[in-house]
């Protein structure tokens, strides 16, 4: 059995704590993902997907549970800390692409190398070498604005692996394109998990998307309601 | 480090983004550095201008006088009628002997005493050559402070000075007009000068080098007709004059490293309880152009400061300004400030962004003022006809202000950026 990755026990999330809007969002999830696994979480909007993805990203914080995210008690963790963490252990890759404006493709790349105290020329070594990988080699100094939806994505993919995560977190990254440039990315993820042996955790909810990974996990309000196995398989080359 | 020359990067990316927004902003910042330079500017050629000229005229040294006595009432008011108060005499005045134990009183302070005794103007004329002199008899003291450099022959023996004898000290320029320029010739030459209608002869012992003084600017006379002194001993002066050897007035030289308001204090003192405690209407004064000077010059700077802080109020406004566009920036920039923060970016790296950004801000702003202000500075000097003082503090002062300026209202801004919450900001639309 391959390493836990991310190891989550009991996990509440309430929102307005103390007040009679008081919220239950999580009830409790348990989830283990394990190295090398292409998981999809899927469920309708409202069933406390986004709210789970947060706290696996640390970018939030269980009210109660415990997360340990590759050998780190992430619930124990200072803000401080959880930047260290987003920016060490997790690669974000969002439904908007979140590239930082005016900024070219290079640049874009770099940001996490800079947050983590990487030299300059290391950054653009690898900066550049994982645009190659994600096939935007040819457009490193284009800027976003000058992007298709597609590359953007692309581009945003390469910056989630800049500093090698322990886990890919996609959060419907094929959810603001058409179905070809969607396909183009989702090709990308399994190509990745497949040559890199990377983690990926894939936030949709779309059920054909989620028929392509290894794992799919049901979330229905705040609760883990079902559990199968999917294809893994690339839709497009099987 | 590498995060800090990439937030000096992503501002000047930032503002070059926003040209005219970021030019706006900074005027606020322009317009007040300007015109806090520009004043300092002025404001310091006006003082080195008045320092100069009281050096020129001896600013350092102290002058004292005999003077009325102030006259009172029977209610105790000043008077300030002089009708009544009887004439000087000459045992009102200070006498040699005085001076004598004044100096070996302040033998620290005191280079030398002056006294002078003015004959009058006259004219030198020898077959067809003429030349015009103010004849002034002065001792030592009086030699010394007038700083003239000896270009041959010698100042006056003490016997000369004693006797008084009938010898004296011309300028170069009575040698050109009087012996073609030849000071050989001229040392140990008579001449005779006609002066308040009667003849004097004397014999030339030196000859000390002409320099027009701050009184004799105007219009350039020909060096032909330039009026130069004739100096004599004191007590040849007195004897042509037939006055006694007591002086109503002295000049104090006093040494560089003496305190100017505690000797006229001091000066006063020796003399009034010494001397003039008994008499009747008459006492000593004592003043100093450099205690004027000094009141001048603080009540300059204080001016100066006072309209700095006038347009130190421009600057605070222009600061405020930055604040406003950093308020707008970073609502704008919400989503980048999620981006950053889910790629690791903690909230010191955040604010310190930000803070940069209003730095850069400021500091272009300051420079390009600065610029400004030297040239509205320099333009206002030449108009009031002195002379541009620049000074080093004032360039350093702008670009610590503005800096501090940055810092300041930028961090509001910037702190408010850096404690967002990553998942709203994310979600901001």
């Amino acid at each position: 059995m391959a390493k836990k990755m991310i190891e989550m026990r009991g996990i509440v999330k309430r929102f307005y704590i103390g007040t009679p809007n008081e919220l239950e969002v999580l009830k409790g999830i348990d989830l283990d993902i394990y190295d090398g696994e292409f998981l999809a979480i899927v469920g309708a909007s409202g069933s406390g997907k986004s709210t789970l993805m947060n706290i696996i990203g640390s970018l939030d914080r269980a009210t109660e549970g415990s997360y340990i995210l590759d050998g780190i008690d992430v619930s124990a963790c200072k803000d401080s800390e959880l930047s260290g963490i987003r920016n060490k252990k997790i690669g974000f890759v969002f439904q908007t692409y979140n590239l930082i404006a005016k900024t070219d493709a290079l640049r874009n790349v770099e940001m996490p190398l800079l947050y983590a105290g990487v030299t300059a020329k290391e950054r653009v070594q690898r900066s550049r070498d994982l645009l190659t990988l994600v096939g935007m080699d040819d457009r490193m100094h284009h800027l976003p604005e000058e992007l298709s939806g597609g590359q953007k994505q692309r581009v945003a993919i390469a910056r989630a692996m800049a500093n090698n995560p322990a886990i890919i977190l996609a959060d419907e990254p094929t959810g603001a394109l058409d179905s070809t440039t969607g396909r183009m990315v989702m090709d990308l993820f399994h190509k990745l998990h497949k040559e890199q042996g990377k983690t990926i955790v894939l936030i949709t909810h779309s059920p054909e998307l989620a028929q392509e990974c290894e794992r799919i996990i049901t979330i229905k309000d705040g609760e883990i309601i079902g559990e199968r196995e999917g294809s893994g398989k690339n839709e497009s080359v099987d | 480090m590498n995060l800090l020359i990439e937030n000096f990067r992503l501002a000047l990316f930032s503002l070059k983004a926003n040209k005219m927004r970021a030019l706006l902003t900074m005027l606020g910042i322009i317009i007040g550095i300007s015109s806090v330079i520009a004043i300092m500017t002025v404001g310091n050629s006006l003082s080195s201008d008045l320092n100069q000229s009281m050096s020129n005229i001896g600013a350092k040294d102290m002058d004292i006088m005999v003077t009325n006595k102030p006259q009172y009432d029977e209610n105790g008011e000043e008077i300030y009628e002089y009708d009544n108060i009887r004439k000087i005499r000459p045992s009102d005045n200070i006498t040699a002997d005085m001076i004598e134990d004044y100096c070996q009183m302040y033998e620290q302070d005191i280079i030398a005493v002056s006294v002078n005794e003015s004959v009058g103007a006259g004219s030198m004329k020898e077959s067809g050559k003429s030349a015009v002199v103010n004849v002034i008899g002065g001792n030592y003291g009086y030699l010394y402070s007038a700083r003239k450099e000896l270009l041959q022959g010698r100042y006056f023996t003490d016997k000369e000075m004693s006797n008084g004898a009938m010898v004296g000290m011309v300028s170069d320029i009575v040698v050109e007009n009087m012996f073609d320029g030849n000071m050989q010739t001229a040392i140990g030459s008579s001449v005779s000068v006609d002066c308040n209608g009667k003849e004097y002869s004397f014999t030339i012992v030196g000859v000390y080098k002409y320099e027009a003084d701050l009184y004799s600017f105007g219009s350039p006379q020909s060096r032909a007709k330039t009026q130069s002194n004739l100096y004599i001993p004191i007590r040849t002066a007195k004897s042509l004059n037939h006055s006694d050897s007591s002086y109503s007035e002295a000049t104090v030289i006093l040494d560089a490293q003496a305190d100017v308001e505690k000797m006229i204090e001091n000066t006063k003192e020796f003399f009034n309880s010494n001397y003039y405690e008994r008499n009747d209407a008459f006492m000593v004064d004592a003043y100093s152009m450099s205690s004027l000077l000094d009141q001048l010059s603080s009540m300059l700077d204080a001016v100066t400061l006072a309209i700095s802080v006038i347009a130190g109020i421009a600057l605070l406004v222009g600061g405020i300004g930055v604040m406003n566009i950093m308020m707008v920036s970073i609502t704008e920039r919400t989503r980048e400030i999620g981006t950053r923060k889910a790629l690791g970016a903690t909230n010191a790296s955040i604010r310190l962004q930000f803070i940069i950004e209003a730095i850069v801000i400021c500091v272009i702003g300051g420079i390009i003022g600065m610029i400004f202000g030297i040239l509205m500075g320099a333009v206002a000097a030449k108009l009031i006809e002195s002379k541009p003082v620049i000074s080093g503090s004032s360039i350093i002062l702008s670009i610590t202000f503005s800096t501090a300026i940055g810092i300041f209202f930028g961090y509001y801004p910037a702190n408010k950026a850096a404690k967002m919450d990553p998942i709203e900001a994310l979600r901001y639309e």
